[in-house]
């Protein structure tokens, strides 16, 4: 899974979102790594939205602009959460070599 | 906000509407409004432009959507009937074609046997000048239309792929025998692009990416496939036609010009008259190109070489080339859409 649909699926885990908040919630959450763009953003919900991951939520109107909310389906949960598990255990393995590593440094 | 803050908005937001349109329309109908809502509130305060990396995502992905639309509209189910039916009428034309040679090459052995006595037995000369080429190209395809029929779709295509290969090889033969290669580009472009090779391209590619005839005829029904049929080896039977009946006597270009123009229009007519749903529609859009090919070899005819020529060779080209790519397309939606349905 490639991060700008990992981040947007992240996003979307707390609840329902708008376009700008997925944007802003996915910088804060990459720690300001990943600037998403709004392309991208609605390419990878376009996607999502057909692959049935992602599904509207509701519409808002707010300063005379549209906002359309998306939710995270039963799928896209249970997809998050295996990819998630992935990086997990990616990041475990990384996490046990760099100690290992540290204590033959130290050794 | 000023009054200068407001024309600048404004002057951002018409920019941004305007980069929206690479969107296919039916995205841009849902999301447009939300869109420029993102885009309005990311942008930076006093920003009047989109920036260069923002232009370059936009277009980007509004192109990739359009491709990928495109790419899901074929993996529709009509896409695969169509291809069906094509299955069925193309190895037709290419059987009748191969005949009406075979009937051309006996003529011709029969003058040329009265016109020199002595050049030895008429069998000979018979055999001679026709066993070599059409008689093979004939078994090959009759062998594609009767595996077909009988719903050996896989060894029908690989046959008809083989005819294909030949089919080619021949025509590069005859190029560079004939030193077309003088005439340049355009001139082998219009050989290559040839009507049959472009029907047995056609035929191949078809039978290989599809259910196959049978499902073709199904689809089809048998008056509207022998129609189709007869329509189109019309179009490319008739200089056969013409040859066989004036095998001494040349005849001029513009008598047999006119002939395969009418032939042609009574072709397209058919074609057209024939749509009534979307499959018949997919079916005339995979045809149409060996029409375009036969209105190439007529300008040729006229003008030798011309833009015309050159923009219908070129087309017709292009179209046989992406045939394959579409069908292949078609055919892993079908798959993908089968494997769905397994389950259920």
């Amino acid at each position: 899974m490639q991060e700008p649909t990992f981040l947007i699926l992240t996003a979307l885990a707390a609840g329902p979102q708008h376009g700008y908040a997925i944007i802003t919630d996915a910088g804060r959450t990459s720690g300001g790594v990943t600037r998403l763009q709004t392309g991208t953003l609605y390419m990878a919900l376009d996607r999502l939205c057909s692959a049935g991951l992602v599904e509207p939520d509701r519409e808002e109107v707010a300063d005379g602009r549209l906002r359309r909310y998306y939710r995270l389906t039963d799928e896209g949960a249970a997809l998050l959460a295996a990819e998630t598990e992935r990086r997990r255990a990616t990041a475990a393995v990384a996490a046990q070599r760099l100690s290992a590593r540290l204590a033959g440094g130290t050794a | 906000m000023s009054a200068q803050d407001t024309v600048r908005a404004a002057a951002l937001e018409r920019r941004y509407r305007r980069l929206l349109r690479c969107y296919p329309p039916g995205h841009r109908q849902v999301h447009r409004e939300e869109m420029l809502g993102v885009l309005l509130a990311t942008a930076r305060p006093g920003q009047r432009a989109p920036g260069a990396r923002q232009t370059v995502n936009l277009v980007a992905c509004g192109l990739a959507i359009r491709a990928r639309r495109a790419l899901r509209s074929l993996a529709d189910e009509s896409w695969q009937d169509a291809l069906a039916v094509v299955s069925l009428i193309t190895p037709a034309v290419m059987l009748i074609i191969a005949a009406l040679d075979i009937a051309v090459a006996i003529r011709v052995a029969v003058v040329e046997h009265y016109a020199y006595p002595l050049a030895g037995p008429f069998w000979q000369t018979w055999l001679v000048s026709f066993l070599d080429g059409p008689v093979t190209v004939m078994i090959s395809w009759l062998a594609v239309v009767l595996l077909g029929l009988t719903g050996r779709r896989r060894p029908a295509a690989a046959i008809a792929s083989i005819a294909l290969a030949l089919a080619l090889f021949s025509l590069l033969a005859t190029l560079i025998q004939n030193g077309a290669w003088s005439g340049g580009f355009p001139m082998f472009l219009i050989t290559v692009g040839q009507g049959p090779v472009f029907i047995a391209s056609l035929a191949a590619c078809s039978l290989a990416f599809s259910a196959g005839p049978r499902r073709g005829l199904a689809i089809a029904g048998r008056r509207q496939a022998c129609l189709m049929i007869a329509a189109l080896a019309g179009v490319f039977g008739v200089p056969e036609i013409v040859r066989m009946v004036r095998v001494s006597a040349p005849v001029a270009a513009s008598t047999v010009s006119l002939l395969d123009i009418t032939v042609l229009t009574i072709a397209a007519a058919v074609v057209v008259t024939h749509v009534r749903d979307t499959v018949d529609r997919r079916v005339a859009a995979l045809l149409a190109p060996v029409l375009l090919v036969d209105a190439a070899s007529i300008r040729f005819e006229f003008d030798a070489i011309s833009t015309a020529t050159v923009v219908l060779s070129l087309g017709s080209l292009l179209f046989a080339v992406l045939v394959w790519p579409v069908a292949i397309a078609s055919w892993r939606g079908r798959v993908r859409r089968s494997s769905h349905a397994l389950p259920t």
